[in-house]
């Protein structure tokens, strides 16, 4: 008798990824929205080095990316970086992993939401300049956050009753991002000039727009080459993403082999676009213009010189439908990701169980989607988008610092454990990973580090909480799981 | 089946250590990676190592499993069940015990080479005996639909899936007109939607879930197949 109950077994996704599909998972993560929405930002912090930000920003993730990459190929596990803590460290470490890793998603779900609806009013704007913008009711809410909240609300909708939304065509889409910012960059490289790169760092000025963190404030100032650390803290986020590989495994072809080539292969190409991307930016428009049209920088360089195009319009128009496509597109996947976390928690009891439950019509992590999504309201509705931006790169960084932990540990704790892919130079790449996550975790702001403690203490309770529930629940039948 | 530490919490999902990896072990491991629990393979073999890392079902720990040092490394303390899947006895008995004595709260399986259990019965919550599932699987294809071993009970007890042929002395009988040996009960009706009682009418084309003693399977299957 084989059959399982509830036909779950027809939904077990089939392995169908090869090495570029693979790969495809990764760089479409993170070739999201980071790159339209922060570019603006960062050239706002750290003027034309925002180009060296990214360099450094990828470097420093290589570093967690070898990590990643030897603890996939050895733990065949969904859950991704969670799933890897809970093999090395206690449950509360886990526990503290999963909860960041959960939030880490949902900002930056709230990001690119926020970076959706400026792009969605700029782009619309260029065809129908009837679109209602800025505030709905005088000095209320603007009507960015309305359509935010609205595409929130969609994605949720369709993940919450259909896992198809999940799979699809992420591999068309993902070329179709890489294809218009090629576009933009073959076009650019023409138009850029050298000059637009002096001063290369900004002038020294004293911070005090409450970016910088602790450190910087001692120092007295955001200005010269140390405004590439902040810059890095509020950027890190556009990296964010290879690591979703790891919450693919089970689809993946050859997946002890291809899983690790597809995280560090990703990493590398997106870097590379990134770098491309942002030279043509600050080449062409320049970083005080790019400055100024903070989350919509990117469209508005296209339109400086990109030609018009047949059938597809201008190309701002082009770049424009681009950053929207690529919001859309980067905020299913965090939409997705973050319920896989709390989904993955859940199975453990290390949230609600109601959250490790599959739907029993839907198939779909239904109460984890809903949850992932009323916490996304929230940010969307209560915090700036910097603010945001920064609490998603620290919750990042402190994840890294763990996840380099566990690689540390698990080779010391178990060293019979078979390690398809090795880490070269190992102890050297997760010690480095450490300690440069630290680092740019001091340059992000005092009051991003107060959120995050607030977002922790709450963890506690609800840790102690679940715990404490959980433990009457374990004797308690409950038949209509599906 | 007296599983209840397990059944219990049949809602989580259970981290399951596997030792060897040959055919029974990896097949094992590959079942439950499909419904969703966690598994360690335990192995010494590098290539049979090679090969469960292609499958790509389990954290492998390669090593010799009846070394306290080797077994310290698949994290005891949060394994749900042990089981002990090599060919050989001796292994899988010593393995076991170690764990035993390392996690009393872990619920160890040990593979057996046959089916008296006997004088190992103290020493493994329970035993499995792949061999003789495999040749009751044998015997029902040899035997085709007719009459099914539909599941291994841990004692002698067997459950038949029996079809009724139209010249089966029962056919078109209830129940209670029909007198089966003392040592077979049948569990299910035609449509196997409820538990037979003495109304239950034993029609020919149909199939019947049927416990039977070994002393009686011959009688019974007489019965029912004619």
């Amino acid at each position: 008798m084989s059959q399982t109950p509830g036909g779950s077994s027809q939904r077990e996704p089939q392995a169908s990824l090869g090495l570029l599909d693979a790969t495809m998972v990764g760089i479409g993560a993170m070739i999201g929205a980071g790159i339209f929405v922060l570019t603006g930002l960062a050239a706002d912090i750290a003027g034309p080095a925002a180009i060296l930000v990214f360099a450094l920003n990828g470097g420093v993730t290589a570093f967690t990316a070898l990590s990643y990459a030897e603890l996939a190929s050895a733990i065949p596990k969904n859950g991704g970086g969670y799933a890897f803590v809970r093999e090395a460290f206690p449950a509360p470490i886990a526990f503290v992993m999963g909860w960041t890793r959960w939030f880490t998603y949902m900002a930056a779900g709230a990001l690119y939401a926020l970076g959706f609806a400026s792009n969605f009013v700029e782009f619309v704007h260029l065809y129908v300049p009837a679109l209602p913008a800025g505030p709905v009711v005088a000095g209320g809410p603007s009507w960015t956050i309305v359509y935010a909240l609205g595409m929130v609300a969609l994605l949720v909708a369709l993940n919450a009753v259909s896992t198809d939304a999940a799979s699809g065509a992420e591999t068309l889409v993902t070329l179709v991002k890489i294809a218009i910012l090629l576009v933009f960059v073959g076009f650019g490289l023409f138009a850029a000039r050298i000059a637009g790169f002096q001063p290369f760092f900004p002038e020294a000025t004293t911070g005090g727009i409450g970016l910088a963190g602790p450190v910087v404030d001692a120092v007295g100032g955001t200005g010269g080459a140390l405004a590439v650390l902040p810059a890095m803290g509020l950027t890190f986020i556009a990296f964010q993403g290879y690591d979703l590989i790891a919450t693919v495994t089970e689809e993946v072809e050859n997946p002890r082999r291809n899983i690790p080539r597809a995280i560090i292969l990703s990493l590398v190409a997106t870097v590379v676009i990134y770098l491309l991307v942002i030279f043509v930016a600050i080449g062409t428009l320049g970083a005080d213009r790019l400055a100024v049209a903070g989350e919509t920088a990117i469209a508005e360089a296209a339109e400086g010189f990109m030609p018009a195009i047949p059938l597809l319009g201008t190309g701002a128009a082009l770049v424009g439908f681009g950053a929207v496509f690529s919001t859309v597109s980067a905020l299913n996947a965090v939409i997705i990701g973050s319920s896989r976390i709390a989904f993955a928690m859940g199975r453990e009891r290390q949230l609600p169980a109601r959250l490790g439950r599959i739907h029993h019509r839907f198939g779909t992590p239904f109460t984890a989607v809903l949850a992932s999504a009323a916490v996304m309201f929230v940010a969307v509705v209560v915090v700036p988008i910097q603010v945001v931006g920064n609490l998603a790169s620290l919750f990042s960084l402190l994840g890294f610092v763990v996840v380099n932990l566990s690689v540390i540990k698990l080779r010391r704790d178990r060293p019979a454990m078979t390690r398809p892919f090795e880490i070269p130079y190992y102890p050297v790449p997760p010690i480095l990973g450490i300690a440069l996550n630290l680092l740019l975790g001091l340059f992000i702001g005092g009051r991003t580090w107060l959120l995050a403690c607030g977002w922790l203490v709450l963890g506690v309770g609800v840790y102690l909480l679940v715990s404490r529930i959980g433990a009457d629940d374990r004797s308690d039948p409950e038949d209509e799981y599906a | 089946m007296n599983y209840e530490p397990v059944v219990s919490e049949m809602n989580d999902d259970l981290r399951v250590v596997i030792v060897g990896s040959g055919r029974v072990g990896l097949q094992t491991a590959r079942l439950l990676d499909e419904r969703g629990h966690d598994v360690v393979i335990v192995e010494r073999n590098p290539d049979r190592v090679e090969r469960a890392l292609d499958s790509y079902v389990a954290t492998v720990i390669e090593g010799d499993a009846t070394r306290p040092s080797v077994l310290e490394q698949v994290g005891l303390d949060r394994t749900d069940v042990f089981a002990a899947m090599t060919d050989t006895m001796g292994t899988n008995l010593s393995a076991s015990m170690i764990v035993e004595r390392l996690a009393p709260a872990v619920h160890t399986v040990v593979r057996v080479p046959h089916d008296d259990v006997g004088e190992y019965e103290p020493y493994a919550d329970e035993f499995v005996c792949p061999e003789r599932a495999g040749a009751a699987a044998a015997t029902n294809a040899i035997l085709g639909q007719g009459v099914r071993t539909v599941e291994g009970l841990p004692g002698e007890l067997q459950l038949f899936e029996i079809e009724v042929t139209p010249q089966a002395p029962v056919a078109g009988k209830p129940l209670s007109a029909v007198s089966l040996p003392h040592g077979s009960v049948v569990l299910s009706g035609a449509a196997g939607h409820r538990v037979a009682d003495s109304e239950t009418e034993l029609e020919a084309g149909h199939a019947y879930l049927v416990a039977v003693e070994p002393a009686v399977a011959d009688e019974v299957t007489q019965l029912f197949r004619g």
